[in-house]
Formats: C-alpha cells, sequence, structure tokens
C-alpha cells in the first residue's frame, strides 16, 4: 500500500532532550543523561531517561530483589544447586506455601518460612511502588487515576496471597511462586470449588478483561484512524476539540447510535480495566469463605442449563458397594 | 434530532463501497448504507432464529437458553434444524452480521476521511469467532465441535474442551494469548489513567499538558511511550490478544491431540541438558 | 536434490511426531451431549503403532480333553494353585505363560533344569502368587476388568518384568539447611504428564491406606461445623492422580467426567464407575499380592528403598482405554477365570510368600488353602517333553514314560 497508515514513523525527528517538568528541589533527584533508540523511535517515543531516584522507588526495587532473589535460590536448591537442571525445569520449579496443618503460624523456613517471608517482602515492594506512583503524581500537580488504578491491582494481589488465605485460616490457600505451579493453582481452586465459570463475578471480571481488550482495540483504532489530524494529542483535544475528535465522535455514533468525548473515552477505559481486578478479587475473596461450590450455586439461582441424557446417571458406587 | 452540535457538516455523501447513493442515508443517528441493511437482515433473522430455538427448547431462562451445534456424527453435513441446523443457520448469520458490521465500518471511516484501523482490529476479533465455529470444526472433520450459543452452556464447552488437554494453561499459545489480554488491561488503565490525570488534576491545579504526562512516566519507569506511541501500542496488544487467542483453540485438536503439559517434554528432552 | 528433499520430509515428519506438532485428520467421538464439549480426539499417526502393538499373541490350540484323566496335581509335585486341571490344560496354561513372560529364557525362567518341582528359583513362587492375583482380578474385581478380564500377558507383554511398574520414591529432594522443601511436587515429571504437580500419586493413592481423593464440597454453601474442607492443595494432588490415570489411558479428562460439576455422579459417563472400581482394585492388589512379595525378590528386582515392585494403571492399560483394546483372552484360557480348578478358592490377604500355599493363614483359620496336599518335591523330575509332543500328535499319555506318574 502507498499510502502512510500510521503505524511506524516514517521520519523520525531528534529535538533537545526533555529533561521533564520542573518539580521544585527535588528535580535534582532525576537523573541527567538521556538515550535515544532509533528502534523505539520507529513505533513510539525514542528518548530513554531521566528517571526519578526517590526513597520509596529505590527501597522498593531493594525488596523487591530480595524477594525474587529468595524465590529464585530457592528453585536453585530444589535441584540441588544444579545449574543446568535449574534452567531445564525452570517453568516447573516453585516457591510454595505451606502445608495446611500449620494454620496461619509462621512455619519453619524449610516448610514455607521462606515463602511467608518472600510475600511479605514482594508486598511491602510493591506498597513502595504505589507511593512512588502517588508521589510523583503529586509532585506534578496530576491526578491520582493511576495510583488507585494500581490499587485495584494490588486489590487482587492482596486477595489472593492475604486476604483470603487469613479468612480460610491457612496459609496454604495462597498462591505458590512459579510459572506453571501458579497454573496448577488456578485448575486445582476452580476444581475445588466447583467450576468458577459459575462464579458471577468471575463473570463480571471475564466481561471487563475482554471488554478491555475490544476498548483498547477500538479507541487505539480510533485514535490512529484520526492521526492525520492530529487525534492523539488528546489533552489539546479535550480542552479544544478539534476536527479529529469530532470525526472520531461521529465514526462510534453513526455505527453504534452513541459515541464518547475526548475525555470520557478515557473514563470508559478506565474503569473497564480497573474493574477487571476489583471483581476478579472479589470472586476470589467469596470463593471458600461465601460459596463452597459455585457450580452447585448455580443450580440454586437458577442459572445452571440442564441437557438431554445421552447415557444412563451413574450411581455413587460407595454408596452400594462396601468398601474393600 | 440526533444530530451534534457539529455534525452537519461532515454529513456528506460518499465513502460506499457498494450500493453508490442507494443507501447512502442515516436513520436517526445511525448511519445505514448496504451493510447497515445486511447487518440488520442478519441481526434480525439470527436473532429469531435463536428465539426458534429456545422455544423449541425447555426454558425462557436467559442464563439457560441453549442453541447446540449438531452431533458429531453429523460430519460437516447440514443437520436436521431442529438437530443442529439451527445454529448452523445461527453461524451463518453471524459471520453475516460481523463481516457486515466492519465493512459498514470501512465505509463509515471513508466518509470521515478516516484510516481503516478499526476494521483491521475488528477483524481480529471475527477471526478468532470464525476460527472457532468453522476453521477448527473444518479442520476437525465435525461442525459439532463449535461452541453452542448460551450464556452458561458456552461456559460448559469452554471447561470441557480445556479438560480435553488436561491442562489447557498449559497451551503455549494460550499463554501468550492471556499476557498480551493482562497486558492490554494494564495499559488500557495507565492509559485512560494517564490522560484523566493530566485533565482532571486536583483541586485548585491547573489542567495539564503532554510534558506532565511524559514527565510522569519518566519519572516513574524511565519512559513514556508517547501519545502516538500508547495507541500504537494498544492496538498491537489487543490485536495480538484476540489473534493467539484464535491460534490457541486452533492446534487444539487439529495440531496437538494430547495434553497441553505434555508438549513442554520437546524442551525437557533439548539434547544440549547433557 | 531430490535427497534434500527427502531428509527436509523426513526432519519435518521427526518434529511432527517429536512432541512438537501433529496434524489432521484426528477421529474424533462425542460422549455427551452436543455442543458440551466432552469428547476423546486422538490422532492415527499416533494410535495406529498403538493398536499393532495391541494385537493378541496367537492362542495355544486348545487340548483334546479325555474325560476323567488324570488332574495336574496327581501326575506332578508342588503343584499348589492349578492342580486341578487336567495335564493337558495345565501344560497349555504352562506354555501360554511362558510365551508371555519369558519367551526367551522359556521354562528355565521359573523351573530348575532337573526338578521343575523346586521352589528354589524366586520366580516359581513369585508367579504362583501372582497366578491367584490374575484370577482374583477376574472374580473379585469383575466390576472393573469385566468379561474381557487380564491375563498374565495384559502386564508382561512378553517381558520378565512388566514395562511400567513403580516403586516408593525417596523422600523429597531436600537440599538441607533452611533450603525450602519442595515435597514431591514442583519439578518435571512424566508421572503426572508433565505438570508441575505433585509426583507421589502412587504412594498416596494406589497402595494399601488410599488417601482421600475426593475434594470437592457437595453443598452451595459451606455449613458451619458441618463442611470439611479440603484444601485447594489436597486438590492438587487429587488432580495429579487423575493425570497420571489419563495419561496411563490415553483418554482426556471428559472420558469419565463432565467438568461442569467434576464430582456429580449422575452427570458423570458410566465410565467413571469402572475407574472408581480400579482405585479399589489396585491399592487392594498392591497391599495383597505385590508388596508382600518382597521377602522373596532379589535385590536387582527391588526399587531404591527395598520394596516390591507395583502397579499402577499403566501396567495393563498401556496407553490404551481398554488395555489390548477390549480384547479378551479369557475365552481361549479360562483357567484364569478360576474354571477347571474345582471348589471354592478364597484367596487369603494375609499372606506369607515363605510359607507355602497349602499353609497359608486362611479365612477360617482351619483348611487349607488350596485342595493339594502336594510336598515341595526335591527328586522326580517331571519332564514336560512328552506331554508337549502327545499334545501336538493327539496320542493319549496312557503309554507315557514312567517318569511322568509320581
Amino acid at each position: 500500500m502507498a499510502e502512510y497508515q500510521n503505524i511506524f514513523t516514517q521520519i523520525q525527528v531528534r529535538g533537545p532532550a526533555e529533561l521533564g517538568v520542573p518539580i521544585g528541589r527535588a528535580t535534582g533527584n532525576r537523573t541527567t543523561s538521556i538515550a535515544s533508540s532509533r528502534l523505539l523511535g520507529a513505533f513510539a517515543n525514542a528518548q530513554l531517561g531521566p528517571i526519578y531516584l526517590g526513597f520509596t522507588g529505590t527501597l522498593s526495587i531493594v525488596l523487591g530483589l530480595i524477594a525474587f532473589e529468595i524465590i529464585g535460590f530457592n528453585m536453585l536448591a530444589s535441584v540441588n544447586w544444579d545449574v543446568v537442571e535449574f534452567v531445564r525445569q525452570l517453568f516447573w520449579l516453585a516457591l510454595e506455601p505451606p502445608a495446611p496443618e500449620y494454620g496461619l503460624s509462621i512455619p519453619p523456613m524449610a516448610d514455607g518460612g521462606w515463602w511467608l517471608l518472600t510475600g511479605f517482602l514482594l508486598t511491602c515492594s510493591i506498597g513502595l511502588w504505589w507511593t512512588r506512583t502517588f508521589l510523583r503524581a503529586r509532585a506534578l500537580g496530576l491526578g491520582y487515576h493511576i495510583p488507585w488504578a494500581f490499587g485495584a491491582a494490588i486489590w487482587l494481589y492482596l486477595v489472593l496471597g492475604f486476604i483470603r488465605p487469613v479468612l480460610m485460616g491457612s496459609w496454604s490457600e495462597a498462591v505458590p511462586f512459579g510459572l506453571f505451579p501458579h497454573l496448577d493453582w488456578t485448575a486445582a481452586f476452580s476444581i475445588r470449588y466447583g467450576n468458577l465459570f459459575y462464579n458471577p463475578f468471575h463473570m463480571l471480571s471475564i466481561v471487563f478483561l475482554y471488554g478491555s481488550a475490544v476498548l483498547f482495540g477500538m479507541h487505539a483504532g480510533t485514535i490512529l484512524a484520526v492521526g492525520r489530524y492530529g487525534g492523539e494529542r488528546e489533552l489539546e483535544q479535550i480542552t479544544d476539540r478539534g476536527t479529529a475528535t469530532e470525526r472520531a465522535s461521529l465514526y462510534w455514533r453513526w455505527q453504534m447510535g452513541f459515541n464518547a468525548t475526548m475525555e470520557s473515552i478515557h473514563r470508559w477505559a478506565w474503569w473497564f480495566a480497573v474493574l477487571t481486578p476489583i471483581c476478579g478479587g472479589i470472586g476470589i475473596l467469596l470463593t471458600g469463605t461465601v460459596v463452597d461450590n459455585w457450580y452447585l450455586w448455580g443450580v440454586k439461582h437458577g442459572i445452571a442449563p440442564s441437557y438431554p441424557a445421552v447415557y444412563p446417571p451413574s450411581i455413587d458406587p460407595s454408596l452400594t458397594e462396601a468398601m474393600r | 434530532m440526533a444530530m451534534l452540535s457539529f455534525e452537519k457538516k461532515y454529513r456528506v455523501r460518499g465513502g460506499t463501497l457498494i450500493g453508490g447513493d442507494l443507501f447512502d442515508f442515516w436513520v436517526g443517528a445511525f448511519y445505514v448504507g448496504f451493510f447497515g441493511v445486511t447487518t440488520i437482515f442478519f441481526s434480525v433473522v439470527g436473532t429469531l432464529l435463536l428465539v426458534y430455538g429456545a422455544a423449541l427448547g425447555d426454558t425462557w431462562n436467559v442464563w439457560q437458553i441453549n442453541i447446540a451445534p449438531p452431533h458429531i456424527d453429523y460430519g460437516l453435513a447440514f443437520a436436521p434444524l431442529k438437530e443442529g441446523g439451527i445454529w448452523q443457520l445461527v453461524t451463518i448469520c453471524a459471520i453475516g452480521a460481523f463481516v457486515s458490521w466492519a465493512l459498514r465500518q470501512v465505509e463509515i471511516a471513508r466518509k470521515l476521511g478516516m484510516g481503516y484501523h478499526v476494521p483491521i482490529v475488528f477483524s481480529f476479533a471475527i477471526l478468532a469467532y470464525v476460527t472457532l465455529v468453522v476453521i477448527r470444526p473444518i479442520l476437525l472433520g465435525a461442525w459439532g465441535h463449535g461452541f453452542p450459543y448460551g450464556i452458561l452452556s458456552h461456559l460448559d464447552w469452554v471447561s470441557n474442551v480445556g479438560y480435553q488437554y488436561l491442562h489447557f494453561h498449559y497451551n503455549p499459545a494460550h499463554m501468550l494469548a492471556v499476557t498480551f489480554f493482562f497486558t492490554t488491561a494494564l495499559a488500557l488503565s495507565l492509559h485512560g489513567g494517564l490522560v484523566l490525570m493530566a485533565s482532571n488534576p486536583p483541586k485548585g491545579e491547573e489542567v495539564k499538558t503532554v510534558e506532565h504526562e511524559d514527565t510522569y512516566f519518566r519519572d516513574i519507569i524511565g519512559y513514556s511511550i508517547g501519545t502516538l506511541g500508547i495507541h500504537r501500542l494498544g492496538m498491537f496488544l489487543a490485536i495480538n490478544a484476540a489473534f493467539w487467542s484464535a491460534v490457541c483453540i486452533v492446534i487444539s485438536g487439529p495440531f496437538w491431540t494430547r495434553g497441553w503439559p505434555e508438549w513442554w517434554s520437546w524442551w525437557l528432552e533439548l539434547p544440549v541438558w547433557g | 536434490m531430490n535427497r534434500s528433499i527427502l531428509s527436509s520430509a523426513l526432519l519435518i515428519g521427526s518434529l511432527t511426531l517429536s512432541g512438537c506438532w501433529e496434524a489432521p485428520p484426528m477421529d474424533t467421538e462425542q460422549i455427551g451431549y452436543d455442543g458440551v464439549g466432552m469428547q476423546v480426539t486422538s490422532n492415527p499417526d499416533l494410535t495406529d503403532p498403538l493398536k499393532r502393538a495391541n494385537v493378541l499373541p496367537e492362542p495355544i490350540p486348545a487340548a483334546a480333553q479325555t474325560e476323567g484323566g488324570p488332574k495336574a496335581g496327581d501326575v506332578y509335585q508342588n503343584v499348589q494353585v492349578l492342580g486341578d486341571l487336567s495335564i493337558q490344560e495345565f501344560t497349555r496354561t504352562m506354555a501360554s505363560i511362558t510365551a508371555w513372560v519369558s519367551p526367551e529364557q522359556g521354562c528355565a525362567y521359573c523351573h530348575v533344569g532337573n526338578n521343575f518341582a523346586s521352589d528354589e528359583v524366586y520366580t516359581k513362587i513369585v508367579s504362583r502368587r501372582m497366578m491367584q492375583m490374575t484370577m482374583q482380578t477376574n472374580t473379585e474385581w469383575y466390576d472393573h476388568v469385566g468379561e474381557t478380564g487380564v491375563t498374565c500377558y495384559t502386564c508382561h507383554r512378553g517381558l520378565n518384568v512388566p514395562e511400567y511398574i513403580w516403586f516408593d520414591e525417596p523422600p523429597a529432594n531436600r537440599t538441607g539447611g533452611m533450603a525450602a522443601n519442595s515435597y514431591q511436587q514442583n519439578h518435571a515429571n512424566e508421572t503426572v504428564a508433565y505438570t508441575s504437580m505433585a509426583r507421589d500419586v502412587f504412594d498416596r493413592y494406589l497402595d494399601g491406606e488410599q488417601e482421600k481423593i475426593r475434594v470437592i464440597a457437595q453443598t452451595a454453601l459451606p455449613i458451619r461445623n458441618v463442611t470439611q474442607n479440603q484444601s485447594t492443595q489436597a486438590t492438587e494432588n487429587t488432580y495429579s492422580l487423575m493425570m497420571h490415570m489419563s495419561d496411563s489411558l490415553g483418554v482426556n479428562c471428559t472420558y469419565c467426567h463432565n467438568s461442569r460439576n467434576f464430582s456429580s455422579w449422575e452427570m458423570s459417563p458410566p465410565t467413571r464407575v469402572t475407574a472408581w472400581h480400579a482405585l479399589q482394585m489396585v491399592p487392594s492388589l498392591n497391599a495383597n499380592f505385590l508388596s508382600p512379595l518382597q521377602p522373596v525378590y532379589p535385590e536387582i528386582r527391588l526399587g531404591q528403598l527395598g520394596d516390591a515392585p507395583k502397579v499402577n494403571c499403566t501396567t495393563c492399560h498401556q496407553g490404551v482405554a481398554k488395555p489390548l483394546y477390549g480384547q479378551s483372552m479369557l475365552d481361549d484360557y479360562p483357567v484364569w477365570r478360576g474354571e477347571g480348578l474345582g471348589g471354592e478358592r478364597p484367596y487369603v490377604e494375609a499372606y506369607d510368600p515363605m510359607v507355602p500355599m497349602d499353609q497359608q493363614p486362611t479365612l477360617d483359620g482351619d483348611q487349607p488353602v488350596s485342595g493339594q496336599d502336594a510336598v515341595p518335591g526335591e527328586d522326580e523330575s517331571a519332564s514336560l517333553d512328552p506331554v508337549l509332543r502327545h499334545l501336538m500328535t493327539g496320542s493319549t499319555p496312557a503309554d507315557g514314560p514312567a517318569s511322568v506318574v509320581r
């Protein structure tokens, strides 16, 4: 196609380094140099840096790295310190929470203590990073929408690793640190609690997850499609509506009868994305505490479909046979 | 009636793919166009078929209504209406409606002097649907492999098809798709949040500029993708989420019949491990 | 040019079946209602070799039966299990066992060359108990093996030791010190179909004391003081057992379950009941027949922890939903149903392998287990050659060599 499609930047412009809006004395905490990437520049901004080095961020990275190392070294220990086996079995390795018999007590290091410590350090690290997002917003006089969005994700993380295990009375309910093992946990969780597809908050969370993908596809596509009118300059379009916004709005109005504005589409976006972990967290929290079997809950509330029987129904053999 | 304050000047003729001036008009706020007509046709017929299928069933409970595909033994033939034929017709109507909608998106884009990015993204979603109900069933030799049309029943299908591979989370394409979905949600929250942060500062503050947006992200992670970049990234993420979803289901069955965890044995058995 | 095409084709072909990709067409069989998603999809490229590997051996022709002929227990010494068989059937059974278990070593695998009655070779003692095990499987465990039943061949398939057996595992790889215990999970393992779940499934569920398999709550809401909450971790253990079962049978979860409600028996296909019986049968066989044989085996036959070899689902099924594709050998070899042996054959579960069958502890403490009054013999050898010869020619043994008769 000869026409420019607004996917890759054809001519990259290098201007003076953008060192950021001044933030008073704290401006000195930023690094001073920048780098430039042609590869990135073909698709997005080319400039790398500067970065703000503050207390919360630095401590967050340190604690996070310690947590990461604890996980890694325990994984390495589990293959007898064999580095080759570590790489070979990496996806299968894990740091597991303690067994159910420990309840909520602090278990021995080798039986879940490391997991508990890692969880604690990781939570502190995440909390500190959240603080960083909040403080940087405050310093720049911005609203706090990203910190609150991050808060929604933290809500889900805390439900999975802390709140729900506490309500269930056992650290063993929490998720292991490990690539395949956390997937095993996910499947086992759904099996144990009677099929999570029947959990209405799970349904809502998925609606918002898929909806986020739909919305970002719609919004990104729309903005790129009006790139020739400067559509990506969204802040200016919000405060001073131009032809980009007008065409974008009409595009959707003519399609589906209603439309957003250049500002409100970002509210749709924010809410869909944020409701994904919020509903997900609620769904997890209710599982095992309030509902023990979601399929049976579904039957109770009249949502479970019935199918014609194609084979005769079985009877539980343990009821009819004497156990040997 | 339904026109926005600035709308009149944009309501021009032209941009149509088929039909010229014949359907080039609006009904209220809705643009019609040739593909608007076909969309309505397929949607109405398809919906009426769904209602008919529901009437044949034993419930009007919207959660329990189920229109099932044919039995696998019917292969790729047309099944009797009451034994999966309705499902087949609804599928044809759905594809007709979705493709019509995408082509209508093209017509409206042309009329407004916009690029085709939106119908391109939507096409990937249509691809995922067509993969599920056409491509994979054809590869497996029976329409019965498609998912049933019902709110909870389609979830039962997802669950059982997943467990046909013992542990579907181990499907590598599924992993990619899930990652793209989660990353899309993350990026959307960041983008929506950033624009709202700058345009809705705390009380007493002025509305901020793009320099503030860039500075915020550079302060936090040392990089700001930029206003154009975030939309390119968003489109890329959303398209990949749909694409790898389609891949992950089309390989399950036609290109892999064992449990998905077993697929990873190729890694474990690489000669390099010695 | 042709060679590079050929080698590319070979490479692609080997990649296809090397565990990376398969290719259509596939066979599918629907199990549940339309659109529910319960089905088995199989690849003929993978199942055809299995079908070829699961062909029954040619049966030895049944011997001409002579009414009122001598029984094996009357003619041979130290026949403790099969004594009621006619000589022809006894010989035929021995020949078939040889073909199924020791085709290369022949009779010498269990018998001392010049004294077939001797119990010196450990295999003779093991095989006696395994004969009883086979018969018990086909009678007591009919609910699992049905009319098809099993014979020695089902597990052994022409090998001295069945290809798929299991031993106790050494305790988890403890690196020691404070390093986290990974128990028996979170490593790549074929046992659990390459998931990272716990691999000590056999020990938990298929040997003697069986851990609780059922984990799913049976009420929508938890009931205070009544609902016994099984943990998510316990569910993973059950899931890993299911991985083993699926893998051994070459089937998927929907073969026995409707995953919308795994625990419901009304919604499960009838195959699940059959599988339930298997989960009663296998621990019983291991505990009552196989583990007690431990003192008999030489060290090379024992596991790392000195335990006896035991069976799991793979031992018989070997990747197929019905072992040997459901072909029965029992019509040709009815002895394994206990036919021709006369009388009740109670199989004693408290078994001491060092003690002859007729002196084993019995169910009621009094009667000997077998109807034989056989004595562990030593001197007179019972040569089978004349018997085999007469089987082939059809002549009667009336004028057979004196050594045949005790």
